[in-house]
């Protein structure tokens, strides 16, 4: 049996007397969609930090492909084939949706480019290219991410983040204050890269989570409260209390 | 493909091409009136506006603000004084102030880069200060005298020579000096290395999740802009013939950062441009008064206030948008 591409074991991390994170382990599988649902504050935004090296755990293992990553900072995590994309859109908003997604593409050139011109890094320019047409943004390739919408600039977090071709890719919320068409977009978009790449998802739109899932987590107050199938997580009562319930 | 930062940095090269060119034509105009103090005012701005360049890599394209460039300034200026006055080489001067600039570099940037912002800030003119109180205590330095004496240098090429002491000859190679520092940094900020750097300053935190880590370029920049400053302060004791204790106090930092302000931050040849302008500025209205701090101070008020992009943030994107044109057409 292989390893599992993501498995994290017992993590756990308390800000002040909060468990904001207590004893959680799953396995991800390979090129599928895992989605993290829960209600606000159950933890899912500190899970993908703990996860992505942003902020240390205080217990448990992160294994990539078997490899014990625990406590590695973000690029050396980067470096192992794990990206994510932020709930609250961190990018470089002074630059050019096209240089912010050259800077992140530019890990895919050899060391000998970062003193040549950047026009010499042609593996980083097509993969800019690549990534423009593919989120539509060409239009808007010379554009700072200030002046985007706001829908635009969450496809571009999702874009920097895939942009070193990741075999991982954590995307907190990437919906969130999106339009309907927009969501719709997306989704299908994030379906699309499960054929190549590992997404472990947080989302808050339901039907988006039971049609794009292949594995469903459900955190409540810091802990793993289900894990399954989008239906057996549906049916399952004590999440239909914890978080459906109050519907 | 030419991308906007690639574009600005083209504008910024044409704008030191006007630049070279003006100094050209007052070198020419210098020598036919046999002038000599307006030459070597000339080349006094040039050095300083070395050390603005220094300030402007870091605080421009790696958003750190340093108020102690003047260390390394003042330090490649008493290195290369007591090279020079050992052996008259230009040579072994910049090559000893360019070898201690980044040893000390490496220790000061790896000090000072433990912290941001205003620390960071704070940091950077607290070394600078012991430096300058340091020098200004040892009796090997001069003291608060400084070291007089630096003797006139002939600056070898093999297969010609300029004295340290031709007012035009010393002029223009300082120009050219100058402009070497200029596109060295220029050549490397337009990099994916210098594009880092950038993208520290735009959002630092976000950069670890691209794969890079974040010290090593920030040392790295606080490195080369130490070297900057100190080969501009190498030719200082080559044009004055002393070096003295001033070099390395808080008033020369403090003015390498009003002239990029004012020069247009970011911009790099903003920091030429800032530097021959508030070199002429004191000059001219100390010439007048003695409070010239003041009316630098209450223009510096005004620049801040009425172009806070600076000199070169008006200029530039006007040049930039002709580039574009031409690029479409
Ligand atoms: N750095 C931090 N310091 C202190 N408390 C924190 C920190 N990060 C998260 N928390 C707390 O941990 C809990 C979980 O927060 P988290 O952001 O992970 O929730 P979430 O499930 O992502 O919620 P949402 O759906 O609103 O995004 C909250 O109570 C939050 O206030
Ligand atoms: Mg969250």
């Amino acid at each position: 049996m292989t390893a599992p591409v993501l498995e994290v074991r017992g993590l756990s991390v308390s800000f002040g007397g909060l468990r904001a994170i207590d004893n959680v382990s799953f396995a991800v599988a390979r090129n599928r969609v895992t989605t993290v649902i829960g209600p606000n504050g159950a933890g899912k935004s500190t899970l993908f930090n703990l996860i992505s090296g942003a902020v240390p755990a205080a217990g448990g293992k992160v294994l990539i492909d078997g490899t014990d990553h625990t406590g590695h900072t973000p690029n050396h995590l980067q470096a192992a084939g794990l990206a994510r994309s932020f709930q609250i859109t961190n990018l470089f908003f002074e630059l050019t949706v096209a240089e912010n997604l050259r800077l992140a593409a530019q890990i895919l050139e050899p060391m000998r480019m970062a003193l040549r011109p950047v026009t010499a890094s042609r593996v980083a320019l097509a993969r800019v290219d690549e990534l423009l047409e593919r989120f539509d943004l060409t239009e808007k390739r010379a554009m700072p991410v200030s002046k985007l919408s706001h829908g635009e600039q969450r496809r571009l977090e999702v874009a920097v983040a895939l942009a070193g071709k990741p075999k991982i890719l954590l995307l907190d919320e990437p919906t969130q204050g999106m339009s309907h068409g927009d969501t719709a977009d997306t989704a299908h978009l994030i379906k699309s890269l499960a054929s190549d790449v590992t997404v472990l998802l947080i989302e808050h739109d339901i039907g988006l989570v039971m049609s794009l899932s292949d594995t469903v987590i459900v955190m409540h107050q810091g802990r793993k409260l289900a894990e399954g199938t989008p239906e057996a997580v549906r049916g399952n009562p004590d999440v239909q209390s914890a978080y459906f319930g109050h519907a | 493909m030419v991308d906007a930062l690639t574009r600005s940095m083209r504008a910024s090269h044409i704008l030191v091409a006007i630049l070279v060119v003006a100094s050209l034509i007052f070198a020419v105009i210098g020598v036919a009136n046999g002038d000599t103090f307006y030459l070597r005012l000339g080349t006094e701005a040039l050095i300083f506006a070395g050390l603005a360049l220094s300030v402007d890599i870091l605080l421009g394209y790696t958003g750190l603000l340093s108020l102690g460039q003047a260390l390394y300034f003042g330090l490649g200026a008493y290195v290369s004084a007591l090279v020079l006055m050992v052996t008259p080489s230009f040579w072994a001067a910049t090559g000893a102030a360019l070898g201690v600039a980044m040893v000390v570099g490496a220790v000061g940037g790896f000090i000072a880069n433990r912290v941001r912002g205003v620390y960071f800030a704070l940091i950077t003119f607290g070394m600078a200060q012991v430096a300058a109180k340091v020098v200004y205590n040892t009796r090997a330095l001069g003291a608060s005298d400084g070291l007089i004496g630096v003797p006139i240098i002939q600056i070898n090429f093999g297969f010609a020579a300029i004295s340290s002491a031709s007012p035009a000859g010393f002029f223009l190679f300082t120009l050219a000096f100058i402009v070497i520092l200029y596109a060295f940094a220029a050549y490397l900020l337009d990099t994916p290395f210098g594009r880092l750097l950038i993208a520290l300053k735009a959002n630092e935190r976000r950069v670890p999740f691209l794969g890079y880590d974040t010290v090593t370029p920030r040392l790295l920049a606080y490195m080369i802009a130490a070297v900057i400053a100190a080969l501009s302060g190498a030719l200082y004791p080559m044009l004055r013939g002393f070096v003295s204790p001033e070099l390395l106090f808080f008033s020369t930092s403090g003015n390498a950062v009003i002239t990029v302000v004012t020069g247009g931050v970011g911009t790099l040849v903003g920091a030429l441009y800032g530097g021959i302008l508030l070199t002429l500025l004191k000059s001219v209205v100390g010439s007048y008064t003695e409070h010239h701090l003041v009316v630098i101070g209450v223009l510096f008020m005004g620049a801040v206030i009425f172009l806070p992009r600076g000199l070169m943030g008006i200029v530039r994107p006007a040049i930039e948008r002709m580039l574009a044109r031409r690029m479409k057409s």
